[in-house]
């Protein structure tokens, strides 16, 4: 068996942290090796080592069976590595052609006058571009401007200008996560292309459903180690979350049917101004039950950031109004909000939901320290602040050496935990969650998905909103898709099939569908 | 790469935490100091040429700082202003304000104690001083709160109109010197000295002053106010908790505390610095207002780290967006810090000009610079308030000694303004101080001087 990339024994510290412990990775010729694992096990700085950002403490890494040195990105380049970053590094004022050849400007004949400071050849990178979107089926047009694309052909672009540089080796970092599933499938079968055509795949991930899709062999990391490697047919979803987690991991959150109340959220024609002025919740009229989760899937920046803002009063949206339990709160501020009974649980943690430089303590409190008890006048009450706090702390499981630490010394799942356990101490009739659990682990997932369901059951109407459909799906009592600013369709949680929402997440609506 | 999975899982007690975090705070300002004073004393060597020159300066500075006659006192004078201005610079910071204005506040402040303190002869001094304290406190706060209202209302950066401000009360003050509160029957432009019941006292003054009943029972009043506050505290310890329970014990407790202290001291004091007192130089200007300074820096820490406005202005410093989301106004935090920043600064210039002046009184050419250091020593101690008491006897120890060095070893006295530049260079790019001392970089995020919003409305 050939292999395009072994890697042995490779070892990377950090300050107080072993990011790599002697970890040995192959990828052979012509296969898709998925590279699956929780945030922090050390998948990135493996790939980054690999792709000469990071030079590992020790090890070996073989090209084609020849031992090489990686210094630098420009090195990976070189020997064949290519990689398509989770955030893309594309100039969005340009078009894909210039993006591609950006770095390698090919040059017509040098002009007497300049120099080397010749006209760029635009005419042949197009060409060259057309070639490899014919050979490997990226459907992309060389002359558009790249930030009027959608996601999925901006991606496209990112892998043409791995192939333009001559990659054999394509490292795909959670190619996945800003992606329909929809789209996702197209790029498994781009993946596929590639790999027949004889090119290597390394796909970052922590979406066990993906791995089965599309991989030909499955490596598991936790704690800077590879667990094991395993093939798709050999393997499960649950084997796999177990190799990830370390322990057995519950899936699939098993809730009773949800007994829907009162309307505890209603919302009715509400428009909302993002921040450039343009509409970005445009109409939407829902409502919220007591003791039932509304979950509101669709793919990430098409309103739903600016729909939870305005609820929560941190937005003004410009027409429609929303009632919360019988409260007018279109106008109010966040703190009326509060105190009519909401608990939010807010999409970007350490921007809201956290003062960092404060500690666990402080955070636990930042809601509701004017209250009584935890205030006697002006004055602070410590003592009384410190047990609710161990309390939380205790309850919730949150992992902090003490409550004087800074939160901002603590993981992203013990971070949300502080958030997710200060908002729900409080006396909760509606919990807004907006990606509750974005980037955390999966163990911290199952207990805030357990904690959701848990609001739910003790009577809260929860609005869930989330760009993850498998958290969407799994939680939710009713599903309302979002796409641009309007909600396509609500729909009942559980005969919701993945490929009916996916396709509302794409803007396709039933009617549009049948015709 | 987040931080390691399993670095955080030991329990370490909160007493060594808290030991570890006071060498934080202490660690990075001291050894500043430290590289400051060594390259100050290189300089020195290249200037000078003589090793020697070194020494002599920096034991000039000392002595002129310390050792000389009056020079202790000289450098607690200097040392007050400080104080107060810096803890009006350090509020502005925690809630993430620029106040670079105290130093105009200060001017406001001073000119509106001054008048206080002409316009009201004969009012005993238990009144008349501390109204013309509180007219200081006023005036500052007024004229910070306006660039204040300007920002909360109109997103006004503050670094720009508190620094307008300074020009406007310097010349406002001019004006009102000039023409409005001139002394007709004194030689320079000045205003008339302030009544004997407005001055703030110098410690050689105290016997005498006591000496008046009603100025004992002030004295007793502030005293058995004081002792309340300790007791308040000292019953709120968890040994104390646990003895004291009931509301009623409490009571009695301050009872007997307060009327007890007040007894004393409204009788024994006075009598007590007829018989004896140390401070017996009546050309030592030493005075009162460190002790203000000191219970206000206590009070700071309080509002701060205590109350749930404290709470607020730092979680608006901290994170504004966090605050918003947490339903606390941004605006009012804003206009209250901004107030309350004026309202030390002013403070600061109603003690200098009823304490320090030699007429007691404010003169057209008035100008400090303190307002300019406080910005810079705020800085170094990180804006807490007791970081603030050291590092302003600092400054005010090296402005004091400054003229004895040169004397001493004839290094220019302005070789001092080097030293405290150097010591903020390296405070301000702590790189420097972890290169030289070999430091680690932190791993752990501080609280630090939050000046991210600068485009915040």
């Amino acid at each position: 068996m050939a292999f395009a990339l072994q890697a042995t024994g490779i070892t990377k510290h950090f300050p107080g942290v072993l990011a790599n412990d002697h970890v040995s990775f192959t990828l052979e010729k012509g296969e898709i090796h998925a590279l699956l694992g929780e945030n922090g096990a050390g998948k990135s700085t493996l790939m980054n080592i690999l792709y000469g950002l990071y030079q590992p403490d020790e090890g070996e890494i073989m090209i084609d069976s020849q031992p090489r040195r990686i210094d630098t990105p420009h090195d990976a380049i070189s020997l064949g590595i290519g990689m398509v970053h989770q955030h893309f590094m594309l100039v969005p004022p340009l078009t894909v052609t210039e993006n591609i050849m950006l770095g390698q400007e090919s040059i017509q004949a040098s002009s007497r006058v300049l120099g080397k400071l010749a006209v760029l050849n635009r005419r042949s990178v197009t060409e060259r571009i057309y070639e490899l979107s014919q050979q490997y089926g990226l459907e992309v047009d060389p002359e558009a401007v790249v930030q009027d694309l959608p996601v999925g052909a901006q991606q496209r672009v990112e892998i043409i200008k791995a192939l333009y540089r001559a990659a054999d080796i394509l490292i795909l970092d959670e190619p996945t996560a800003v992606l329909t599933p929809q789209e996702a499938d197209e790029l498994f079968i781009i993946m596929r292309n590639l790999v027949n055509q004889g090119k290597s795949i390394i796909f970052i991930t922590h979406k066990l459903r993906e791995v089965f899709a599309v991989a030909d062999r499955i490596s598991v990391m936790r704690a800077g180690q590879v667990v094991g490697t395993v093939k798709p047919s050999e393997a499960t979803q649950e084997m796999l979350a177990e190799m990830m987690v370390g322990r057995k991991v519950i899936l699939q959150i098993d809730k009773a049917d949800a007994h829907p109340g009162e309307v505890v959220l209603s919302i009715d024609g509400l428009q909302v101004m993002d921040d450039r002025r343009h509409m970005a919740v445009d109409g939407v009229s829902l409502a919220v039950r007591a003791g039932e989760i509304l979950g509101v899937a669709g793919v990430q920046g098409n309103g739903q950031t600016e729909l939870v803002e305005a609820l929560t009063g941190l937005r003004h949206p410009l027409e429609g109004r929303v009632t919360i339990l019988g409260h007018d709160t279109t106008r109010a501020t966040p703190r009326q909000i509060i105190e009519v009974g909401i608990a939010h649980v807010p999409e970007d943690r350490q921007k809201h939901g956290l003062v960092l430089s404060f500690s666990v303590r402080d955070n636990l409190v930042l809601c509701t320290y004017y209250q009584s008890p935890f205030a006697q006048g002006i004055e602070l009450n410590f003592p009384v602040i410190e047990n609710f706090a161990e309390e939380l702390v205790h309850t919730f499981d949150i992992r902090t050496p003490s409550l004087e630490t800074n939160v901002g010394s603590l993981s992203g799942g013990n971070q949300q935990k502080v958030i997710v356990a200060r908002e729900l101490a409080r006396q909760v009739k509606l919990l807004v969650a907006n990606q509750p659990t974005r980037g955390l682990d999966v163990g911290s997932i199952e207990f805030i998905h357990r904690r959701i369901v848990d609001a739910r059951d003790k009577g809260a109407a929860v609005l869930l909103v989330s760009a993850e459909l498998d958290e969407i799906m799994s939680l939710s009592d009713r599903i309302a898709v979002m796409y641009k600013g309007r909600i396509l369709d609500t729909l009942e949680g559980k005969s919701a099939a993945r490929e009916q929402l996916g396709l509302l997440m794409a803007g396709v609506t039933k009617e549009v569908a049948h015709v | 790469m987040s931080n390691a999975p399993v670095a955080a899982e030991r329990p370490t007690s909160s007493f060594r935490i808290s030991l570890l975090r006071l060498w934080d705070a202490f660690k990075m300002p001291a050894l500043a100091i430290l590289s400051a004073f060594i390259l100050g004393g290189i300089v020195i060597l290249i200037t000078s040429g003589k090793p020697l020159t070194v020494l002599q300066a920096y034991f000039g500075l000392v002595q002129g700082a310390f050792l000389n006659q009056r020079a202790f006192s000289e450098t607690l004078v200097k040392t007050t202003p400080y104080i107060l201005l810096s803890l009006g610079v350090g509020v502005g910071f925690k809630t993430g304000l620029f106040n670079i204005g105290v130093e105009g506040q200060f001017y406001i402040g001073a000119v509106s104690a001054a008048w206080v303190g002409v316009l009201f002869p004969g009012l005993p001094a238990i009144i008349h001083l501390p109204l013309a304290l509180l007219a200081g406190v006023i005036g500052g706060a007024i004229w910070a709160a306006i660039p204040g209202y300007l920002k909360a209302r109109t997103g006004a950066h503050e670094v720009i109109s508190t620094m307008m401000m300074n020009y406007i009360a310097f010349r406002l003050q001019e004006y009102i010197v000039t023409w409005l509160l001139k002394d007709p029957s004194a030689g320079l432009v000045q205003s008339p000295p302030v009544a004997k019941a407005a001055e703030v006292w110098t410690l050689y003054q105290i016997p005498v002053r006591l000496q008046d009943p009603l100025n004992a029972l002030g004295v007793a009043l502030v005293f058995a106010i004081i002792a309340l506050l300790i007791a308040r505290w000292a019953l709120g310890t968890p040994r104390l908790r646990e003895q004291v329970e009931t509301a009623g014990q409490r009571r009695i407790v301050y009872l007997v505390v307060g009327v007890l202290v007040f007894l004393i001291t409204f009788f024994g004091l006075p009598a007590f610095t007829r018989v004896w007192w140390p401070f017996t130089d009546p050309y030592d200007r030493m005075h009162i207002g460190l002790f203000i300074a000191l219970a206000v820096s206590v009070g700071v820490w309080w509002l701060l780290w205590k109350t749930t406005l404290g709470f607020e202005m730092r979680t608006v410093g901290a994170n504004p967006s966090a605050a918003r989301y947490a339903g606390v106004s941004i605006t009012r935090n804003i206009m209250v810090a901004m107030a309350l920043s004026g309202a030390l600064a002013g403070l600061a210039g109603a003690v200098e000009v009823l304490g320090v002046t030699t007429c007691r009184c404010v003169q057209v050419s008035f100008i400090s610079g303190y307002g300019w250091d406080s910005i810079g020593i705020s800085l170094l101690a990180k804006n807490n308030p007791f970081g603030i008491i050291a590092a302003s006897f600092l400054w005010g120890a090296m402005g004091n000694g400054a003229d004895f060095m040169e004397l001493n070893s004839g290094v220019s006295k302005y070789i001092i303004s080097l030293l405290q530049g150097l010591v903020l260079l390296f405070v301000a790019a702590p790189a420097i101080v972890r290169w030289i001392f070999r430091i680690r970089a932190e791993r752990r995020p501080e609280e630090e001087v939050p000046l991210t919003h600068w485009e915040v409305k």
